[in-house]
This record gives C-alpha cells, structure tokens and sequence, in this order.
C-alpha cells in the first residue's frame, strides 16, 4: 500500500471577520496518495481555496495537522515555509501569475533559481524540456503578454513542476480558459499524475471523471462527499 | 545577470525607468551637494593650514617699547624654547581710493632680514624694494583700485608716494576686500619718507609646542624683557596653526554638510516612497516568487539590489560633478580666506565617505520598507487587491463647504496613510530646511542691517595722539554739514581672568582677535546698541562698564554686577560690570563713560550727509596739530561683513533651492505611484459616467491637497529650524543668536513651488490615467 503524500487530521480554519469569525474549514480529515488527481469542488466560500492554501503552508490551520510528503506543514516555521513549498510544491493559478518582465523559460527557470535544485548550467535545458512536454517550447523566449491564455497556463504548468515537487496544487487553473482549452489543461494535469504526482485541484468544473481520480466536494466548510478513496 | 532573478530585477529597474530615474536623480543631487562640500572642506582645511603654516607665522608678537635692537634679538633667538626671532614694525596708516579711504596697514621689514619669520611670497617684482616703492598684497590690488602709484598718508598726516614694485602673497592675513585694509610691505628707509621714525617695536617670535606651551614661552620672555628695561606693552599670540577665518569655514562648512547630509535623507526617503510605491504593485508578484520558493531574505535581497543599483547610478552619476563643484567651492573659499590652492587632489577618504553616504544611507533609509514588502505573506500577497480604503475609520471624511470633488480627493489621500505620511514628511523636511535657509539668510541681512544702523554715525577718524575730547569738540564746532560729533577714547586692551592677564589673540591685521576699551559720553546719540542684559551707560558711572556680546564670551561671559578686570597699557582696571550689548562689526569692546575731568580722546566720531565733511574736519584738526591716522566710513564696516558673510549666504540658498527640488521630486514620485496603483479603480469610475475631465481632477484636487497640507507644516516646521539654524551661525559670527525673521520670499516661493509640483506631477499622472480606455483599466494588474 502506498503511502499518503498529503494527509489532514481534523483540520479547522477560521478566519476573524468583522461580522464575526468565519469558519472555512471544519474538522477536515483528508489523505492523498502519490499519482493521485483530486479534483475539489463547491460552491464560492465552500472552503476549496482555503484547504489549497492549507495544503501549501500559505495559511495555518487553527487547529489540526497537516502533512505534506513527510512533513508536519502547521509546524514549518515561517522561515522554512517558503523553500519548502518550493522544492515540494507546485502552484498554478487561476490568472497565472507569470512574471510579466521574464520570458517564459525564465519563468520557468525562476523556482530552480530559489530553490538550487539544479545548477545553472542545466535549468535552461531542464525549462525547455518541461515547455516542450507541455507543448510551448516554441514560446520560450516570449514574454507572457505575447502568449494566449491556454499557452500562459501551460508555461504556468511548467514552472510549477521545475523542481520536481511530488504534490501539485492548482487554484481553479481552467476558471480563465475555454473549454477546448481547459481540456488541454487537465490532460496535462493527468499526465502530470500519471507520472507520480499527486495532483489536487480545486475547479468549478464538476464534470472531471475523464480526467480525475476522485472528486471532493465540499459545503460549508467540509467534505460532503469524496472524503475517501 | 543571467539568472532569472536579476534578469527580473534589471527588466523591473527598466519598466519603472521614469521612477528609477527620478530617485537617481533626487539621490545623486544630494550626493553632488555632499561630495563639493566635503571635496571644498577638506581641501580648503588642508590647504590652508598648508598655506599658512608656509609663511611661518609667528607664534607670539610682543610689543616692546622704544623697539629691538639687533643685540636684543640676537640674545632673544638665543633663548631657550624660541627657535625663531625677528624685529619689524607695523604702521597703520591710510590710502584714499576715489572718494573713500581705506585703512592701511605697513609692514615694515628691514631688507636683509632673512624673513624667516611671517614670511610671504613674491609674486611680482622683488623684496626689498627701493626706498620709494612698496610691495602689495595681492588681495589689496582690488580693494586699492590697482595702483601703479600709491600716495599713503602717515599718522600725522603727512603723505608719501610710493611705486608698487611688486606684489607678494601673505596667506596669513584674511583678505583685504573682506577686512576693507590695503597691506603694504616696505623697508624702514621707506618709512622714513613718511617722516616716521622706525623702530622695530615688534619682537616676533616662533616657538614649537600648543598655546600653553606658547603663552608660557611668550610670558617668559616678557618677563625677561621688562625685567632688562625693555618694557613689553602687549603680547598677542593668535591660535597656533590656524589662519584668521580657519575656524569659521571649518564651523559653517561643517553646518552646510548636515544641510547636505539632510538633504541625502530627504532623497533617500524618496527612494523609499517611490520603492515602497513599486513594492505594493509587486506585491502579487511577491507572493508568486515565495510560492515559487524564494525565502523572505532572497526577496529582500533582490530589492536591496534594486535599491543598490539606484544609489550606485546615483553616485557614479554625482561622483564627478560633487568633485567640480567641491573645487569650485574651494575656489571661492581659497579666495574669502587668501589661500593658493597648490594641491587639488582630492583625499580618497572623500570618495569614501561619499560613497559610504550614498550606499549606506538610500540603503538604511528603504530597509523598512523593503523588508516590510519581503515579509509579506504569501497569502496576503496574492489577496492584495492595490490601494484600499482605511479599516479604521467609520465614517467618510467630508469637508465642510467643500465641493464633493475635494472630500474625495482628501479621502484618496488618506487611504495610504503610511506613504502619505512619507510623502508630508519629505515635503515638510524639504520645505522646512528651503523656508530655514531662506529665513536665515534674511536674518542675516537683517541682522547686520539693524545693527549697522544702531551707529548713527558715518566716520570715525582715529588720530596719532590723545588730544583732549573738549578741544576736539570745539574745533570742529563750526564745521559746515557736520551735525554732530563726539569724542572718544580707544584703547587696546587685555582681559585678565583668574588674576593673570589673558594674551591677546589678535592676529597681525590688527582687527581679527582684537579687544578695546572705549571711552566715550555716557549719553551717546551717536550709538544706541541692543542691550541684552543690564543697562547702557549713565552719567556718573566712572567705574562702570557695559561690554558687548564678543568681550563677553572672552572674559567668562560675567553678569551684570560683577567686576571686570582689564589689563590697560600695562595698567590692571577694575569695572563694574552694568550691561551686556549686542554689537554688529565691532571686534570685542569693553565701553565705559569717558571721565569728565580728564577726557582724553584718541578717535572722533562724526555724522554727517555731505561727504566732504571727513575731509574738512580733517583739515581743522590738522590746522590744530592734531593727526588723523585712519579714517573709517561705516559703509566700509558694511561692506567688510558682506564681503565675510555673502559666500555662505549664497552656499545656504544653493542648498535650500537643492532641499526644495529633492522635495519636489520626492511629491512628484508619490502622486506618480498613487495614481498608478488605482489605475483599475479609474475604469471602475469610468464605466459608471465619469469622463476622464472627471478622473483628471480627482487626481489634480488629490495632489493640490497633499502639497498644500506639505507646504503649510513646512512653514510651521521651517519657523523653529530658522531659529536653530540662526541662533547656531550668529553665534558663531557675532557671538550673539540671529533674529528669528521670517522671508515672505522664501515662504511664498516654497509655497508657490510645493503647488507647482504638486500639480505638475499630478498633472503628469493624471494626464496618463485619463488617456487609458477602460478596458485597459479594467484589465491592468
């Protein structure tokens, strides 16, 4: 039996608000495996980004722990945070967030850079071969504006996996896509998984069967249904 | 540069090169005004120590009576600790030039001495000259018209002609323009034909070691003097090492450098603005970059390399031009001190030390901010959404009668307090310190107009001898155009503290160190002094004695009260102190009433309106026998304090006008981000019936109320600055603290300046917001 790459045990968020604290998350129990592809989903404010941001360390639970291939994530300290979820996780947006003054191979480049993962020699060859298997090699040397919305999420794509991460996060990667190309975006997360990484993505998009092992679906604040395997 | 972090970082300094230009700018400004003043500083401090140390100035001069023999000096130069001697002379006598006569001082230097001691350079001609001719110095030239002839006129009144036959340089004296003195140098057969006896009455003397070790060597020989029958009148012993103005120019070039240094901050607090305004665009990228696995340090450090960047721009910018203004500066100074600049090298330590300030403070100053950006968290990173309106304030501002336009713009304003707040701060520094200089140098002027106009007087003539001050007024009683003419009596004097006469500092032009008592009719009209402490004179008070702010500061600063005791023409008098004056261009002065059964004068004040009444009076006492040996216009001891005062006036206006341009560009680089950053929210205002006049005025009324609030604390501000400022140089000029005077000048060009850029640089941005279609707006990141 493989072993969980992401596990969450009884995870609750609350954010403060002026009306009053806001429960995102409740007691949350949750466990991924390696090549696995969660596709979660929910209405706005259900907590799907929240349970992402947990996943990457970019919020802290107010109660509960997370693990992230091996590591206690709620007890990273603030310092640690930042090269650990470069070297374990891959991040894709909705907008992209490419670096708009880079080339799309710098872009790609860039976590290898922070993270040192591989030596300068070798992170061009490395960018091109991860915009090659996604399909936009030809675009390496293009600055992101000049690029469509389908190839900016692919150079998106690319960069998040640069440094090899086992879990690859994406924060409703296709909400800013046609359909055709969406369906590019999610063959590419498959594969992804297929591969050996385990892929979580939170989406609007309900009908993902195609492409994703298992749907969450999540309401109020917990998991109505997919919490298992 | 390859890897991508920096190629983000030089494509970064790229797109934002309109605002990096800026901070260059505002920051190599800065730099150009530190680098000239401590390039002009250290080379002027250098090379007038250089300059004067190489005309070997005399350590001590004592004024022995009936002269030096050359037995005498050769028993001095034996004695122990003296290692140079020599015997001169010094007359004051006086030249006219057009109209106006100017002091002359003759330094009589017999022609083989070995000029070994005060010695001077040659420039023109050869020492010594003929028994007709003379040599200048060079500073005198102007002051003296140039001659080619020089017709001096003896104490006494007799006249001689003399053939200028050269020209030397004296770096020990401060220059003729600025002490309205023409300096002479001839030979004891030149003095003869101005029917003068020459006595050499001067012992110069060098002695190595520190002033105590000086006054020691100087006391010594005094006693030994007198106690061989040689009685020594004064001994004057100016601070070893240092030129006559040294300390000065050391003082106010050390105040021009804070101006300087205060001006770096300022430009360091615009890179801070306008970094802290591209930071919060970047923000979402931040947040990208630490997702992507960059830590807080390696995104701090990418900005401080930014920040580097800048402020290496700047210096390699500043770093020429602060060294050809420093010289040019040094050039000024070399002439308000009379020094020849031979070494124009600029010490390394300067290039150090403006390269440290260049670094080091843009780099201080932007670390808060910097860092605060570097810190932020990833998810607030992402969630940033640009300018957003305070959380803490309830209720929308509204002002009173103000149109809705003006309460929305006030509204903008305060929604980034933290930037607003550095945006008043770099208008109230930068107004502040352009009103403070402007204050000061009005304060100046009008300090040194006020007080010359406390003299209500036009001349003073100082004669050979002490005649009696009645004869002296019944003379001149029938003088046509002379309203009004008084007696008085001055004599140099010594302080004596702690039972042991002060040696006199004076320095060999006679007026720099100088301290007098003056006798003079209690009732004056012809002065009318500010009085700071006590009371002037009254009738009756033969023992009393009012002072002036400079005899103050040399006998301890005493109160009214107290006994004063002064060494006079080898007598010891006691006073009893009753004021304290403030005096404009007057060296210290201990004035008491002159003694009415035995009034003696040595000068006569006159006032007058026909200019040839000098003149008359001249030749009414000269018909009496009696000699005027200087003739002095009180609009020369006007021009004497502009021609001291006007380089740093000048150097306080080049500054405040650099403050007020930092300032400017610091306001322009705010608006500039401010509108930037709330480029959305403007399509957001468009696509709901708001033309782009609309947009446009938002923006202008925004900038109009920031400047304006700028302008009017810098007022505020720049009001208790002009009176540090002021109270520091006055002191430091006439021992007393300027005026506090406002410049409505000054005020109103600041005011007018904060308002123009203020509106020009919003006018610049919000010319560009106005021009971008909605879906540029809606769409910008």
């Amino acid at each position: 039996m493989t072993a969980d790459v992401i596990t969450l045990n009884g995870v609750t968020k609350t954010y403060p608000t002026p009306a009053g604290d806001f429960l995102a998350l409740d007691k949350t129990d949750l466990a991924v495996v390696p090549g696995e592809f969660v596709a979660v989903t929910g209405r706005s404010g259900s907590g799907k980004s929240t349970l992402l941001n947990l996943l990457a360390g970019i919020d802290r639970p107010t109660s509960g722990q997370i693990q992230v291939a091996g590591t206690d994530v709620h007890l990273l300290p603030e310092s640690r945070l930042s090269s650990w979820r470069g070297r374990t996780i891959g991040m894709v947006f909705q907008f992209f967030q490419l670096l708009p003054t880079l080339t799309v191979a710098e872009n790609v480049m860039l976590p290898m850079d922070f993270c040192a993962t591989y030596p300068p020699r070798l992170r061009r060859p490395r960018a091109m071969e991860l915009l090659e298997r996604v399909g936009i090699a030809e675009q390496a040397d293009k600055l992101p504006a000049t690029l469509s919305g389908g190839q900016q999420q692919r150079a998106a794509i690319a960069r998040a996996l640069s440094n090899d991460p086992p879990v690859l996060l994406a924060d409703e990667p296709t909400g800013n896509l046609d359909s055709a190309t969406a369906e590019v975006i999610w063959e590419l997360f498959a594969a992804q998984a297929a591969s050996g990484t385990a892929v979580v993505a939170v989406t609007h998009e309900r009908d993902l069967g195609r492409w994703a092992h298992r749907r969450i679906d999540l309401a109020d604040g917990r998991i109505a249904t997919g919490a298992t395997r | 540069m390859s890897r991508p972090r920096y190629t983000k970082l030089r494509r970064d300094l790229w797109h934002a090169r309109g605002r990096v230009v800026l901070m260059i700018v505002a920051v190599a400004l800065s730099l150009i005004a530190i680098g000239a003043m401590l390039t002009a500083r250290t080379v002027v401090l250098r090379e007038a120590a250089a300059n004067y140390a190489a005309t070997h100035p005399a350590s001590a001069t004592l004024d022995v009576a009936g002269g030096v023999t050359g037995d005498l000096l050769e028993q001095v130069r034996t004695r122990p600790g003296i290692t140079e001697a020599t015997a001169r002379q010094t007359v004051t006598a006086r030249v006219r030039v057009g109209g106006t006569w100017h002091r002359m001082l003759l330094f009589v230097i017999d022609a083989d001495d070995p000029l070994r001691v005060a010695r001077f350079d040659v420039e023109r001609g050869a020492w010594p000259p003929p028994a007709d001719g003379l040599l200048l110095e060079r500073s005198a030239l102007a002051v003296l018209g140039g001659p080619r002839v020089l017709t001096v006129t003896a104490p006494g009144g007799r006249s001689g002609s003399f053939t200028v036959t050269g020209v030397v340089h004296d770096a020990a004296l401060a220059p003729a323009a600025q002490e309205r003195t023409g300096y002479g140098y001839l030979t004891p057969a030149g003095l003869s034909r101005l029917g003068l006896s020459p006595n050499r009455d001067q012992l110069k003397i060098i002695v190595s070691g520190n002033q105590d070790a000086v006054d020691a060597r100087a006391r010594e020989l005094a006693a030994w003097l007198t106690a061989g029958g040689h009685a020594v009148h004064a001994v004057q012993a100016p601070p070893p090492g240092r030129h006559p103005h040294q300390n000065q120019v050391d003082t106010i070039t050390l105040l021009f450098l804070g101006f300087a240094a205060a001006a770096l901050v300022l430009a360091a607090v615009v890179v801070a603005t306008t970094l802290g305004g591209m930071l919060a665009q970047q923000t979402r990228q931040i947040g990208v970059l630490k997702t992507l696995g960059a830590t807080t340090g390696q995104v701090l450090g990418t900005y401080l390399l930014m920040t580097l960047t800048v402020a290496v721009a700047a210096l390699i910018l500043a770093a020429g031009p602060s060294v050809l203004a420093g010289l040019a500066l040094t050039d000024l100074m070399a002439g308000l001190l009379n020094l020849d600049i031979t070494d124009t090298s600029v010490p390394l330590r300067v290039f150090a030390a403006l390269a440290a300030a260049g670094l080091g403070v843009p780099l201080s100053v932007a670390l808060v901010p910097l860092t605060r950006a570097a810190r932020t968290t990833v998810r607030s990173a992402l969630d940033h959404r640009g300018a957003t309106a305070s959380r803490t304030r309830q209720r929308a501002i509204r002002i009173p009668g103000g149109n809705r336009m003006l309460s929305f713009a006030v509204r903008n304003a305060l929604r980034r307090r933290g930037r607003l707040m550095l945006t008043l701060v770099l208008l109230t520094v930068g107004g502040a310190l352009f009103t403070g200089g402007l204050n000061t140098a009005d304060a100046w002027n009008t300090w040194v107009r006020e007080g010359l106009a406390r003299r209500s007087y036009d001349t003073e003539i100082t004669l050979t001898a002490p005649v009696s001050a009645d004869r002296l007024t019944a003379l001149l009683r029938d003088v046509d155009g002379l309203s009004a003419a008084e007696p008085l009596a001055v004599l140099p004097a010594t302080p004596v503290r702690d039972g042991q006469a002060e040696i006199s500092r004076t320095y060999p032009d006679g007026g720099h160190g100088a301290f007098n008592l003056i006798a003079l009719p209690a009732k004056s009209p012809l002065i009318d002094f500010e009085i700071l402490e006590g009371r002037w004179l009254d009738t009756g008070d033969q023992d009393g004695a009012v002072i002036n702010q400079g005899a103050a500061t040399r006998l301890g600063n005493p109160r009214p009260g107290e006994k004063i005791t002064l060494s006079v023409e080898g007598r010891t008098r006691v006073l009893r102190l009753v004021g304290i004056a403030a005096e404009v261009g007057g060296p210290a002065a201990v004035y008491t009433a002159a003694d009415p059964a035995v009034p003696t004068a040595t000068a006569i004040r006159l006032a007058h309106d026909d200019p040839s009444v000098p003149g008359q009076v001249e030749r009414y006492l000269a018909t009496a026998g009696i000699h005027a040996q200087t003739v002095m216009p009180v609009t020369e001891l006007s021009m004497a304090i502009d021609e001291h005062v006007l380089i740093f006036i000048q150097t306080l206006i080049v500054l405040a006008a650099l403050m007020a341009m930092v300032g400017a560009l610091g306001l322009a680089s705010a608006m500039g981000i401010a509108v930037t950053e709330r480029t959305r929210e403007f399509g957001i205002m468009q696509t709901i019936g708001a033309t782009s006049r609309t947009v446009r005025l938002t923006i202008i009324w925004e900038g109009l109320a920031i400047g304006l609030t700028g302008c009017l604390i810098a007022l505020a501000v720049g009001v208790p600055l002009s009176a540090g400022v002021g109270s520091f140089l006055g002191r430091l000029s006439f021992g007393l603290p300027l005026p506090l005077e406002l410049s409505v000048t000054g005020m109103a060009a600041w005011t007018v300046l904060g308002l123009a850029a203020a509106t020009t640089a919003t006018l610049t941005a919000a010319r560009r917001a106005s021009r971008l279609t909605i879906r540029e707006t809606l769409a910008y990141e």
